[in-house]
């Protein structure tokens, strides 16, 4: 191998690598000497190497971020729990219907998210039809509501991240070689046991990447508990929207953000050690072996 | 799933850049001497930024007129929701003295003389807009906070008290029933500190000028006792005027003019038995705004009684050009004798003048854990 032949894996590397450096770690390295400056928006603010700003940020705070976690979890749980029965059925049981499904569920991306966010204002609103039917179900209590309640932020994440969670798994499900679950019925397992031991494991790598991507995007969200929720729902996010925009506190904002950025990192690291890292990192030998 | 990999990797980049939300540093402190806005030519591309339903719209409105009289061409955007989202958003580019490519916000008196301390206004000579300095109310033309209107150009004035679904909770006339159990979750409040503290402050028998940091918090207190226990149902901006709309509350802490906007005919303004907070929204020329000129002409335009007075019988509002009332004696007399529109010193009796507390920074903290909840 000579140089020139040596030097192309740096040279395809290149523009992903300037990608990163530009919006990546500039972008970090600002943020994080912006979290130990210290001062207000009138005097200016001063990097005095503040660290007292990151357990400051987290002070009252962590009553958001349990909630945060909380609705986030949730939301994940359910997209996974409405997710795999629909992409194993678009993967196995669509038939000529299979691209016309996965268009469905794609389909409200051409739509932004705050569009659909505020839609579902108008279709949870008190006196909607679908409230009424809700509490005629006693679902929601008589004089009850859903707008303005923990449900409602917590369907209004689960609806918006819903296709992060599927197309993984789907993207998975559809390369199940159905010969392993054959064989497994012909060792005398039944549908759940072939389910649980063949299907589940192999299809671990889909679940852990749809629910990451499901948990992190949903973990750091404020639009739907800013539209859909109300009083006592902000999460923290809105913490941070608030700190930023209207106490103008940007250093204990920027340190939160950098908190709560830790935080998912350990998260993630943790879980993926937990569910596997093979599985999860491509080397799906492991899975299948 | 080296896919898969990436993406994640994308996502999490999406993450940190959303949650970082720019580079910069921030910090005031240029206020030095504030410049002089240099007038021109009334031509080209004019960029205003003012507050949704507060204009007339359509081909007959005041923006269609001013483009077809002037030949400027306007882009009138409705981004301002609240004072603090819109100066949180602009403040990094006014700090570099850029308006980001707006040359006129319209922001609440307290906003107008923040930013100005900031030095992120230019001031106004008075000659170059005589129209507007012909018309001005008398009673606006020396508020504290700007005597002799030297950067501010008022929009429309108005008043914040109760609105009142009057089908659903007809028995709503003082602040204090909005704390009543019988409304809970039913009503919602402003995310305006200086709208809805005062308001329960003058519900405590306060006044809110000569309130004390105190009172402030004492009042915050009981707001955010009602937010905890769910008798708010949310912290609002404009949008207040949607739940009342779509009948998801039957009270609301709220803008006197927002008729225009309110789409439920059973939904009127109510000045609270203890009095409402008085206010003005003022037209400001930003650092870096371009095209003064246009600017200036649109302001002069807009200060013509006929123009006003179309404009008052869209938005509703109360108007600070002289000799609107008198248009309007002729054309609608119903608005003309509008107490909401044309307030007489006896309706606006018990009233005050919108104020900050002594500690800005500590009250707008407490403040702001209580909206974010």
């Amino acid at each position: 191998m000579n140089l020139k032949q040596r030097l192309v894996p740096y040279w395809l590397l290149g523009p992903g690598l300037l990608w990163l450096i530009l919006f990546f770690v500039v972008p970090m390295y600002f943020m994080g000497e912006l979290a130990l400056r210290s001062g207000s928006l009138t005097t200016g603010f001063t990097l005095t190497w503040e660290w007292a700003n990151f357990p400051d940020s987290l002070s009252g705070h962590t009553e958001q971020i349990l909630r945060s976690f909380f609705f986030a979890g949730t939301a994940t749980l359910l997209a996974l729990l409405i997710g795999y029965p629909l992409a194993y059925a678009i993967a196995f049981r669509a038939g000529r219907y299979k691209p016309l499904l996965l268009f469905a569920v794609i389909a409200p991306f051409f739509t932004t998210y705050l569009i659909r966010t505020i839609a579902w204002k108008t279709i949870l609103s008190d006196d909607s039809p679908v409230v009424s039917v809700l509490q005629a179900l006693a679902l929601v209590p008589e004089d009850g509501r859903v707008l303005a309640t923990p449900a409602a932020v917590i369907a209004g994440l689960t609806y918006n991240f819903l296709p992060f969670m599927i197309l993984p798994l789907y993207a998975n499900l559809e390369r199940l070689d159905l010969r392993l679950v054959e064989a497994a019925k012909d060792l005398y397992a039944s549908s759940r046991t072939a389910f649980v031991k063949v299907t589940l494991p192999l299809t671990m790598p889909g679940i852990v990447a749809g629910v990451l991507l499901t948990f992190i995007p949903a973990f750091g969200d404020y639009i739907n508990a800013q539209l859909l929720g109300g009083t006592g729902q902000a999460m923290v996010g809105n913490v941070i929207q608030s700190l930023y925009l209207n106490q103008r506190d940007y250093p204990e904002a920027a340190a939160l953000s950098f908190l709560m950025m830790a935080l998912i990192l350990a998260i993630v690291t943790v879980y993926i050690r937990f569910a596997g890292t093979g599985a999860f990192m491509g080397d799906e030998d492991e899975g299948r072996a | 799933m080296k896919g898969m990999t990436t993406a994640v990797a994308i996502f999490v980049l999406a993450l940190a850049l959303a949650a970082c939300g720019g580079d910069t540093v921030g910090g005031g402190g240029n206020s030095s001497e504030a410049t002089v806005a240099k007038g021109g030519p009334v031509k080209g591309q004019l960029t205003i930024s003012n507050w949704p339903g507060y204009i007339d719209p359509g081909p007959q409105g005041t923006v269609a007129e001013f483009e077809k009289d002037s030949g400027v061409s306007v882009d009138y955007i409705e981004d301002v929701n609240d004072n603090n989202t819109f100066f949180g958003k602009l403040q990094p580019q006014l700090e570099q003295g850029q308006s980001g490519g707006r040359s006129i916000f319209v922001v609440t008196d307290w906003m107008a003389k923040q930013m100005y301390d900031l030095g992120y206004l230019q001031e106004i000579d008075p000659n170059d807009l005589p129209t507007v300095f012909e018309n001005l109310v008398p009673n606006l033309e020396n508020p504290s906070f700007d005597p002799g209107r030297k950067f501010s150009i008022p929009w429309q004035s108005g008043m914040t008290g109760i609105w009142v679904d009057t089908a659903k909770a007809p028995g709503i006339k003082s602040v204090n029933d909005l704390f009543d159990p019988k409304y809970k979750g039913k009503v919602t409040f402003l995310e305006e500190m200086r709208d809805s503290v005062p308001l329960v402050m003058k519900a405590e028998g306060v006044d809110p000028e000569e309130a004390t940091d105190a009172d402030w918090e004492k009042a915050i207190e009981r707001i955010k006792g009602a937010a905890d226990s769910g008798q708010i149902r949310a912290f609002t901006g404009n949008n207040y005027t949607e739940e009342l709309t779509a009948g998801n509350i039957v009270a609301a802490v709220g803008w006197s003019g927002d008729a225009s906007i309110v789409e439920n005919p059973n939904a009127e303004w109510r000045m609270p038995t203890e009095g409402c907070v008085l206010w003005s929204d003022n037209m400001v020329i930003p650092v870096g705004a371009p095209n003064v000129g246009a600017a200036f002409g649109w302001m002069d335009f807009v200060y013509q009684p006929e123009v006003a007075a179309d404009l008052t019988e869209y938005i509703t509002y109360v108007s600070p050009v002289d000799g609107v009332q008198d248009v309007l004696r002729k054309s609608n007399p119903q608005l003309a004798n509008d107490p909401l529109v044309f307030p007489s010193a006896e309706f606006q009796e018990n009233c005050s003048t919108q104020d900050s507390p002594p500690d800005v920074e500590t009250v707008s903290a407490a403040w702001a854990d209580t909206v974010a909840g």
